[in-house]
């Protein structure tokens, strides 16, 4: 029943309902991977135009409507609450994905298991990531809720009655929703089948079954001669690891902790091979291990020789989780991060470091993450609520820069949330006028704990993770993993399966390239180039859609080969690609290379040196700009890739400009390469027919019965890998990506490390940007093409 | 060729061409009335939630540090300004230009006077360091 007033204010309602549900101004907030389909909703194709929302503010002022897409973080959670307050009414909340409607694939202890437990939410948009269509369904339903439910014209007028915005509540664990994704009543039966998948299943038949031991290594000439002179400078305080436990993948040598900067100083500078490169540094919790490892920890130190292709591991055993170990900052400074890194996740210490804080976590964060004790799931901690958003505060910028900034510097806060930080990342600058005198990194925004997720996940459930480390780069991604596991494990992959894993690999090169031309050129201040871009873009999406089905994260890497065999018609389309894209990047080059505005903003701006970005630890596309001809595509190839005739493009000045035309020429590069794959496509099986750890093909699944056994066990259980460790890196359109697997000889991985390009480009950017000015810093930054996901895990 | 017809206002005081007061009267009026009505309405119509959050900076989801009054060195200010001189003596020298043969000489020296204070101005501007690019200064 309506009452007259209703009634005689609904003419006016219908008006301003109208004008507004057709004119919602959407803000310009990402936290992760379902922004990049927001974005694609707005660019040519999809164009969100259409629904009167194609202005993205970039303020919260001038916003009505917040899309939270992507994954909550407990660190990013009082920033997306305190940007969401100072939104001016009336205001909605659409929650997009997965992540932000209930955490999704991501229980695990950074996360905020829906956003709707501190934001009101309006409209939630399933899919992970939803697609750009599923974003404008979402924005149609606000619509038809605006139109239905609000009376705003008694409130614009200032009299009693009437209704306007979205809803006001957030909900409340255990009260107005449950985090319990089977809906209420299941309490005291664990989730998501945990019981089955926790470290420690009581039973498991996979326990007595027998594996092959891993394979092992045998030494090259170089590799003995390294072996001999450690042991004749540092005598028992470096031995090489022989025998079952040898890792067959690169030599291993135990070090003592007390020796371990000398050691790494000694293969930097003196050793028969020199190492450049800090590969990577962290560390492993033993407390867990089946048969008792007889120490506490192990430091892993991972190091990489450009000079003679060939990598070396230094393993320091520790007694206790506590304990310290000299730091390595002396010899390389980008020991910095990893070593705060190490320090938070597992309670070491490093003696002599001179930043000791946290690194990812909040400085308030209680706890060690990664250690084997920890509690990983969010579900069984306490929901998150408004109260640790108050209590989580990011910290002060002051606090940040410590002692670098100066008495008469402002302060300023780049990010979390910004236009040209590409994510949620928090950068934090001393200015003297527009110089930036000092620049102080907060990185954790974005940190998923996907390295905890990877020691309960088998080996199989883990591959759609390793999609989402870099959002833009897929398949890539997965290769990374793959190729880790295979090498742990020994696993062959047939031929068909490893030219398609090269192919689609360099088509997400191309996308991940294209993406950075569009935003790159944003960011400088030229509007069309992403419209281009993305319309580029879509094509090979496209291709990638047709053969597996998904965009972003298709997963479709699997151990020993591929999800599924390459479909009908998918040559047809990469061959109608091959042969427009040479003339859009002839486009692209016409329009914006020679650009002079293009070429003030960044020839000569953010330069660093090719040693600096060796040093530093620096990869991909950013390293080959300085000058250094150095992809591992190349150097030491993996997979198929030496079968493949390609160039590494480079450019000596480091600078923004050298960025740029280098990742140019490494689109048509990859070109080549998907030409030459398609055009030379074996014939055969896509999956190995190891079916010890691999999948069987689909096709025979259905079809004889021992080979749905092996499908069947594999898929619930997972493979038991034979204990060992092993460390492969791939070039990832980013940089170097590298996944080190530690196998105590379970269904899971008992250590999941990503080193990740992002982590060590990134570490190096203060050095690049401090003493350049603000406009310099966007150019550097839009240059330099880093991810979040990527840098945090 | 017929005569055009001679321009007979219907009402004498609204003649574009014989301008009084009343037209300018009533064009502020409506001015001012239109104003009054914009002004009204955005304000009558805008609902105001002042909340501790809105009334904060907006610095990328962070609580600011600092204060927001500071001194604020913009080297190319000086610069713009002086510019912006040379802007206006562009027009002026432009129409002189174009009037060129109508005024001769004394318009040429008059034309120089000019330009030459200007130049003595530009070179006091530089003797004080105003052409300095100092980004410190004032800090």
């Amino acid at each position: 029943m309506t009452s007259t007033a209703d009634q005689l204010f609904r003419p006016a309602d219908a008006v301003i309902n109208w004008a507004r549900k057709n004119s919602l101004w959407p803000f310009f907030f990402g936290l992760s991977c379902c922004f990049v389909e927001e974005a694609t909703a707005w660019g040519p194709r999809y164009d969100i135009a259409r629904f009167g929302s194609e202005v993205f503010r970039g303020s919260p002022r001038q916003a009505d409507v917040l899309i939270v897409s992507g994954t909550m973080f407990k660190k990013i959670a009082p920033v997306a609450l305190q940007l969401y307050e100072q939104m001016s009414d009336p205001k909605w909340v659409i929650s997009m994905g997965s992540c932000s409607n209930s955490g999704g694939m991501y229980d695990v202890y950074s996360v905020v298991q829906g956003s709707d437990q501190i934001l009101p939410v309006d409209v939630y948009i399933p899919g992970c990531p939803p697609r750009p269509e599923a974003v404008f369904e979402g924005l149609m339903l606000l619509q038809k809720k605006i139109d239905a439910g609000e009376r705003p014209a008694r409130p614009v007028l200032h009299l009693p009655g009437g209704s306007q915005g979205g809803r006001e509540d957030f909900l409340v664990d255990g009260q107005t929703k449950a985090r319990d994704t089977r809906g209420p009543g299941y309490a005291g039966i664990p989730i998501r089948g945990t019981a089955a998948t926790e470290p420690r299943f009581a039973g498991s038949r996979a326990e007595v079954l027998w594996t092959p031991p891993a394979p092992g290594l045998t030494l090259s000439r170089e590799q003995e001669v390294l072996a001999a002179d450690l042991a004749a400078v540092f005598g028992g305080d470096a031995t090489l690891v022989t025998g079952q436990d040898a890792p067959g993948d690169m030599p291993t040598f135990e070090v003592a902790p007390a020796r371990i900067p000398e050691v790494l100083d000694h293969l930097k500078r003196k050793a028969p091979t020199r190492f450049e490169r800090l590969e990577d540094l962290t560390a492993i919790d033993e407390t867990a291990r089946k048969a008792p490892a007889g120490r506490e920890a192990t430091a892993v130190y991972t190091l990489t020789s450009l000079s003679a292709a060939t990598m070396v591991r230094l393993l320091c055993p520790l007694p206790s989780r506590e304990a310290a170990l000299p730091t390595a900052t002396g010899v390389w400074s980008a020991a910095n991060w990893y070593e705060r890194e190490a320090a938070e996740m597992f309670g070491l210490r490093f003696d002599g470091h001179p930043d000791p804080r946290r690194l990812l976590t909040h400085r308030d964060w209680v706890g060690h993450p990664l250690r084997k004790d920890y509690e990983g799931r969010a579900t069984n901690m306490p929901a998150f609520t408004r109260e640790d958003c108050a209590r989580l505060a990011p910290v002060d910028a002051a606090e940040i820069l410590g002692e670098r900034a100066k008495d008469g510097d402002y302060l300023l806060n780049f990010g979390p949330h910004h236009y040209a930080t590409h994510g949620i990342i928090r950068f934090v600058m001393a200015l003297r006028g527009e110089r930036i005198k000092a620049m102080g990194i907060d990185i954790g925004y974005h940190h998923r704990g996907v390295e905890k997720i990877g020691e309960r996940q088998t080996w199989h459930q883990f591959i759609p993770y390793t999609d989402r480390v870099d959002y833009l780069s897929g398949i890539a991604n997965n290769l990374s993993y793959v190729t880790a596991v295979e090498k742990l494990a020994g696993i062959e992959v047939p031929p068909r399966a490893a030219y398609a894993r090269v192919m689609l690999s360099e088509l997400f090169r191309l996308s991940n390239h294209l993406m950075y031309f569009g935003t790159f050129l944003q960011d400088l201040g030229m509007m069309s180039p992403i419209f281009y871009a993305l319309r580029e873009r879509e094509m090979v999406l496209d291709i990638i859609e047709t053969i597996t089905g998904g965009r972003l994260h298709p997963s479709w890497l699997r151990l020993g080969g591929l999800a599924a065999d390459l479909p009908e018609g998918w040559k047809e389309q990469v061959a109608a690609f091959v042969k427009i894209f040479p003339g859009r990047l002839k486009e692209y080059h016409a329009g914006v290379t020679k650009n002079p505005i293009v070429k003030a903003r960044t020839k000569g701006v953010g330069g660093i040196t090719a040693a600096q970005a060796t040093d530093r630890g620096v990869t991909g596309p950013n390293l080959r700009a300085a000058g250094v001809s150095w992809d591992r595509r190349k150097a030491m190839p993996y997979g198929a890739y030496a079968d493949f005739d390609f160039d590494v493009p480079t450019r000596q000045n480091g600078d923004c400009y050298d960025r740029y035309l280098v990742r140019m020429d490494e689109m048509r590069e990859s070109l080549r390469i998907i030409e030459q794959a398609a055009a030379r496509m074996p014939e055969g099986r896509y999956l190995s027919a190891d079916s010890r750890y691999c999948l069987p093909q689909k096709d025979a699944a259905l079809k004889d019965i021992e080979s749905l056994i092996h499908h069947f066990v594999n898929v619930t259980r997972g493979p038991r890998l034979p204990s060992g460790m092993a460390y492969a890196a791939t070039e990832a359109p980013r940089g170097e990506q590298g996944y080190f697997v530690v196998s105590d000889g379970g269904c899971h991985a008992y250590r999941m490390r990503i080193r990740t390009p992002g982590f060590a480009n990134v570490q190096a950017l203060p050095h690049i940007i401090e003493g350049l000015s603000i406009a310099d810093c966007v150019a550097v930054l839009a240059s330099y093409d880093y991810i979040l996901p990527d840098i945090d895990r | 060729m017929p005569q055009p017809l001679a321009y007979v206002p219907l009402d004498a005081p609204f003649s574009p061409w014989n301008p009084g007061a009343l037209p300018l009267l009533i064009y502020v009026g409506i001015v001012c009335g239109v104003m009054a009505v914009i002004l009204f309405l955005s304000g009558f119509l805008t609902r105001r939630r002042p909340s501790p959050a809105k009334q904060q900076p907006y610095e990328c989801g962070i609580v600011p540090t600092g204060p927001g009054r500071f001194r604020y060195p913009v080297p190319f200010f000086l610069v713009a300004v002086l510019f912006l001189l040379f802007d206006v003596e562009t027009a002026y020298i432009i129409a002189y230009a174009a009037a060129w043969p109508d005024l001769g000489l004394s318009g040429y020296l008059r034309m120089a006077v000019f330009i030459v204070i200007l130049g003595i101005g530009l070179a006091y501007a530089w003797s004080k360091g105003a052409l300095d690019w100092d980004e410190e200064e004032g800090l």
